[in-house]
């Protein structure tokens, strides 16, 4: 696991952008599994525990970078054996780039 | 009286009840004016028609617009004629597939649509989001026929930050 | 800015993922944003504005505005996609030109037919309204009042429309825009199973192997059907998908089998089809023995013109026996279908006898499940109650039909063209619950529930659709109340037929709207209107599910909503004002009372308190009245049907489900109906049951071909078919007010082949005219769009309002649903 951490935190450097990604996600995992599943999202670099249900339902986001640095930290999890299902739900991006030149203007 | 919209007829309501005001109804020459109301008809009576203009072209820049709310598909910066995408061939997949964007500088189409309907993620594009081109559009170079009020959440908490402050 | 725009989205995404995973997480609110009520957003859902599908959307509230819309993750339809238009939702309500006063035409201070449009105030207009109607009334008696009404009305302002018009002013003479888009699937539906709307579901989607689309552009007028549709086709390699139309169009894109067909021909094809099954022996014949009788139709009906008309002069049987069948034998029949060969109907058609043959064989392989589906294809067409018998008879001689995946399924156009329009009863000769005033029985049913006197409800049906606009020009119909349409965009035959009556002297013409369309322009009264979430309401959708939403934002000062127009306007009546007193003798207790008092507020209407309404929601037309109006008005609706196989939930589950498919019994939702075990109302040991017919047994009919009522000729030498787009609702006034919707399609243009473009001397984007026996309207050409016409055929789209290609349709109609065909007329083309 830490060395997956390492990879995709050197990834991102690769791919900087001016861009702010963040997704948010429903991941389900099996009962017996949620706290191992809770400590794999925690570990992954803009991934964030949010909400758990009683049945195993975990809210979480993704923030980063790039299309491709979100997509990768997803793919980390998706392949926990202790997940049912993980869903996103919502992703949006934010160009500060472009942010910073409109206020500027304004 | 030429420049007078529904809007601002609106607007005089309460002028509308005062008699100078009807005087000066009665004596505007442009009834066909105020009544042609109709404002996707742009002032014409049912009975005629207006010359259609040209059929405008797509804007083809490449800039990205700003969204009007985060969940609103954004539309598409450039032509896509002659694009394919039927069951064979997704032309727009070429440049916007996950595994294409390095080599196009593309945006990705968002992780939402790897999910297929009963939430499980795919690798690939799920097949309900095959059509790009039931949500996403190209533009064309036209100007509104009217102006949309619509205000984004930004700039409504903006005004209200500003408002706070002014306080 | 103070707030950090980061910290925000993500809130937004945290409250997104946590809607779906149904978690609260109360950390948003305390920790993530510095500023919480200036970023408060409330989400809320509501059934989508526009077409017949019926998503389910989330509406995002700041500020009493609507600030964002997106496709409800928790709603079975669409599970949390939406199409174009559906995404851009959140912009249709603020269009600058948003009307907020009535305006009445006036000359020095008085209604004056050739006046000038005034702003004046509600009661002002309520007045004259009053007056108008008064007076029609007391010259010619209840015919001579009018209302055509929508199948986007809600649920209840649909009812409270039928309850004033059909009780209250004693008139038939109410009917919905979905006339021009249903009546035939209804007609379709009452003659072969003797009830209305779809025995299968979405559901079908998902299980069938093979997709027929008659008449149906899906691709862009059921966008979310068609994910549905495409993601089967994608991931089940087996599935099929057939195609049918009279021009290539964006549903083609996924089709195996594309069949563009010679117009009015798929009458021709659907008995070929018929014929197919019985020569290669494929007949289910222990379903057909069990469950369906063979009848031979009427024909040579006539085109529903006016009776003056040259070709209804010619027609043998227009008369009162037109609907009239008698009943055939198996063999009989099966002689009937055998002259539809494969040679003589690919001739006929233009399809090619292979093609022919694979769709043929994917009604006739019993292993394979088909789903059909059909729009206005088959429903605007001179013969399309005969369309819909024709291909519910392929289903029936295969017992393809009730089961997952195997379903004739005629979509609906609007979004509450069921909810509204045929399950409420808002035609000219129905009531609630598929009753119709013509039976004395159901007249005395709907009176006891209305607790009114016997006889209140005229026998007569009113005048349908095309009817009224005709009776406006003959000056018959005096007072006529337009809601929530634009027909003076969408019916036929514009100049002759629809714009003479609206300016007739004889007549007062009321529209509601909240934009100034092109029918407010040609009314005397226009009354500015709330639209979609500025008020609670209800729609019901395609496959029979209903869904209720609450008002949400406050409607601009001055706009309200078509019910709260309707409600008000009816204390402007006492009932010695529009009862004889004859009537009135059988009931002497409402004697000098107002008919807001008899039909709503002391009927069952108004047993509900405010105290049911959640303290935090607007509720203008309920707070206004005193009392919970859309609920009573649900409640006494639904008790038509509970009992009777329509049956609809208590009003308060609808505000918690995504909606809910009737019948819904014991708390359960069917799904498929008139088959045992997966609809309550099937008799135990039956398998099958039709229900809707005395005998359990559906009909299938012996129905020629028959041509079109117009073809083209030397002179008018091409078809011309109408339509919609992806982009735009209806006539566009809501989606062309939307800069993006727009400006992705801004004009209608005419789309030809480019050898019919060269052959007149043309080329895309010229200045031409559509000239037809009945107008003109001027576009440009397109050769390379979206749509694929074939040589000898036009498509020209109506959604635009500065070119009305209703100037030169036809106002011909199917004899039996009076629906107008838009499909098929004969125009010539020429450069401008």
């Amino acid at each position: 696991m830490m060395s997956q951490k390492k990879q995709s935190s050197s990834e991102q450097e690769k791919d900087k952008t001016h861009e702010y990604h963040v997704a948010s996600l429903v991941a389900y995992a099996m009962p017996e599994q949620v706290s191992a599943v809770e400590a794999a999202i925690n570990i992954i670099e803009g991934a964030e525990v949010h909400a758990i249900s009683d049945k195993g339902k975990i809210v979480l986001t993704i923030e980063g970078d790039s299309h491709k640095g979100i997509g990768k930290k997803m793919d980390l999890l998706r392949v926990h054996k202790g997940l049912i299902n993980l869903s996103p739900v919502y992703h949006q991006v934010l160009d500060e780039n472009k942010e910073e030149n409109h206020q500027k203007i304004k | 009286m030429k420049n007078l919209n529904l809007a601002s007829i609106a607007g005089l309501m309460v002028l509308v009840l005062a008699p100078v005001f009807m005087s000066f109804n009665a004596n505007s020459a442009d009834k066909s004016e105020i009544n042609t109301v109709a404002t996707l008809r742009d002032h014409t009576e049912i009975d005629v028609q207006k010359e259609p203009n040209r059929i405008p072209k797509v804007i083809n820049k490449d800039i990205k617009q700003t969204r009007n709310y985060p969940m609103q598909p954004p539309i598409i910066p450039h032509t896509t004629r002659s694009y394919e995408v039927n069951k064979n061939n997704n032309k727009c997949m070429s440049c916007h597939s996950r595994q294409r964007t390095e080599e196009s500088q593309a945006p990705m189409v968002s992780v939402t649509h790897y999910m297929n309907r009963d939430g499980n993620f795919l690798a690939e594009i799920s097949p309900r989001r095959y059509f790009c081109n039931q949500c996403h559009v190209t533009q064309l170079d036209a100007k509104p026929l009217v102006e949309n009020t619509f205000i984004d959440m930004h700039s409504l908490m903006k005004q209200k930050t500003t408002s706070a402050k002014e306080h | 800015m103070t707030i950090n725009r980061r910290e925000f989205i993500k809130a937004n995404a945290i409250a997104a993922a946590a809607a779906v995973a149904g978690v609260s997480v109360p950390a948003i609110a305390s920790n993530l944003i510095t500023s919480s009520d200036i970023t408060k957003l409330k989400w809320d859902k509501a059934a989508c504005r526009f077409c017949g599908t019926g998503c389910s959307v989330n509406v995002g509230v700041m500020d009493g505005k609507v600030v964002a819309t997106h496709g409800d993750i928790k709603s079975p339809v669409n599970k949390g996609l939406s199409c174009v238009k559906g995404y851009f939702l959140s912009k249709i309500m603020y269009g600058k030109d948003r009307l907020t006063s009535p305006l009445l035409r006036m000359t020095n201070g008085k209604y004056d037919k050739e006046g000038e449009f005034t702003p004046i105030s509600w009661d002002q207009a309520f007045d004259v309204m009053a007056e108008k109607a008064k007076d029609a009334l007391k010259k010619d008696g209840p015919k001579a009042v009018g209302m055509f009404g929508s199948g986007q009305w809600t649920v209840q302002e649909g009812y409270a429309a039928v309850k004033l018009y059909k009780a209250g002013f004693r008139s038939n003479n109410i009917d919905p825009n979905a006339r021009h888009c249903m009546a035939s699937a209804v007609g379709g539906f009452m003659r072969t199973f003797g009830i209305d709307e779809p025995m299968g579901c979405y559901d079908d989607l998902e299980y069938a192997d093979a997709f027929v689309l008659w008449g149906s552009n899906m691709a862009e007028m059921h966008p979310i059907l068609w994910t549905r549709l495409t993601d089967r086709r994608l991931s089940a390699p087996h599935v099929k998908v057939a195609v049918l139309s009279t021009f290539e169009h964006r549903s083609f894109d996924l089709a195996d089998n594309g069949m563009v067909f010679t117009p009015q021909t798929d009458l021709a094809i659907l008995n070929y089809i018929a014929h197919y099954i019985i020569k290669t022996g494929r007949v289910n014949k222990d379903f057909v023995n069990k469950h369906t009788n063979f009848r031979l139709g009427e024909t040579d009906i006539g085109y529903g013109l006016r009776p003056e008309h040259e070709l209804e002069q010619k027609a043998k049987n227009n008369g009162k026996t037109k609907g009239s069948s008698t009943p055939i034998s198996f063999d009989e029949y099966a002689k009937f279908v055998s002259t539809y060969t494969v040679e003589y109907t690919a001739k006929l058609s233009g399809v090619p006898e292979h093609k022919l043959e694979a769709l043929a064989e994917l009604y006739a392989d019993p292993k394979i499940k088909v789903t059909s589906f059909w729009t206005m294809g088959f429903n605007q067409h001179t013969r399309g109650v005969w369309a819909n018998n024709l291909c519910y008879n392929i289903h029936l001689l295969t017992g393809k039909i009730s089961e997952p995946g195997n379903s004739p399924f005629s979509l609906t156009g609007q979004p509450s063209a069921c909810g509204t329009a045929r399950e409420v009863g808002t035609f000219s000769h129905r009531l609630p619950a598929d009753m119709v005033v013509k039976n004395p029985k159901h007249r005395a049913i709907a009176e006891k529930i209305w607790d009114l006197p016997e006889g209140t409800i005229p026998a007569k049906p009113g005048y349908h659709a095309v009817l009224q606009n005709r009776m406006l020009k003959d000056g018959k119909l005096n007072f006529y109340w337009v809601q929530c349409n634009n027909n003076m965009q969408a019916a036929a035959n514009i100049n002759e037929e629809v714009y003479p009556g609206y300016r007739n002297p004889k007549n007062f013409i009321v529209v509601s709207d909240p934009y100034p369309t092109v029918t407010a322009q040609a009314a005397d009264l226009i009354l500015p209107t709330a639209m979609w979430v500025e008020k609670e309401g209800m729609y019901g959708n395609a496959e029979r599910r209903t869904q209720s939403w609450y008002q949400m934002v406050e409607a601009p000062k001055g706009a309200t909503s078509d019910m709260w127009q309707v409600v008000e306007f009816s204390k402007r009546f006492k009932i010695e004002d529009v009862w004889p007193e004859e009537l009135i003798a059988k009931k002497p207790e409402v004697r000098g009372k107002t008919l807001f008092d008899v039909l709503y507020k002391d009927s069952s209407v108004g047993k509900f308190s405010l105290d049911e309404i959640p303290e935090d929601r607007l509720n203008h037309e309920s707070r206004d009245f005193g009392f919970y109006i859309q609920k009573g008005l649900f409640e006494e609706y639904a008790s038509f049907g509970r009992g009777h196989a329509h049956d609809l939930a208590p009003y308060d589950r609808y505000h918690q489900e995504r909606g809910l498919r009737w019948p819904v019994v014991n708390g359960k939702e069917t799904k498929w109906r008139f088959k045992e075990g997966s609809d309550p109302y099937c008799k135990p040991g039956s398998g099958w049951d039709f229900y809707g017919k005395k005998d359990g047994r559906a009909i299938i009919f012996a129905l020629p071909y028959e041509p079109a009522a117009e073809s083209p000729d030397e002179e008018y030498d091409l078809w011309l078919s109408t339509g919609r787009v992806l982009e735009h609702w209806h006539s566009g006034s809501m989606t062309q007010r939307v800069p993006e919707l727009y400006k992705a399609m801004p004009d209608a243009l005419v789309y030809m082949h480019p050898d019919d473009a060269k052959s007149r001397g043309m080329r895309r984007g010229d200045l031409v005219k559509l000239i037809s026996r009945r107008g003109e309207v001027q576009t440009r050409v397109e050769t390379r769009g979206r749509n694929k016409p074939p040589v000898g055929l036009v498509f020209m789209p109506w959604f635009d309002a500065s070119r009305l290609v209703n100037k030169v349709t036809l106002d011909a109609t199917d004899p039996l649903s009076k629906e107008t065909d838009y499909k098929k007329c004969a125009i010539k083309i020429v450069k401008v």
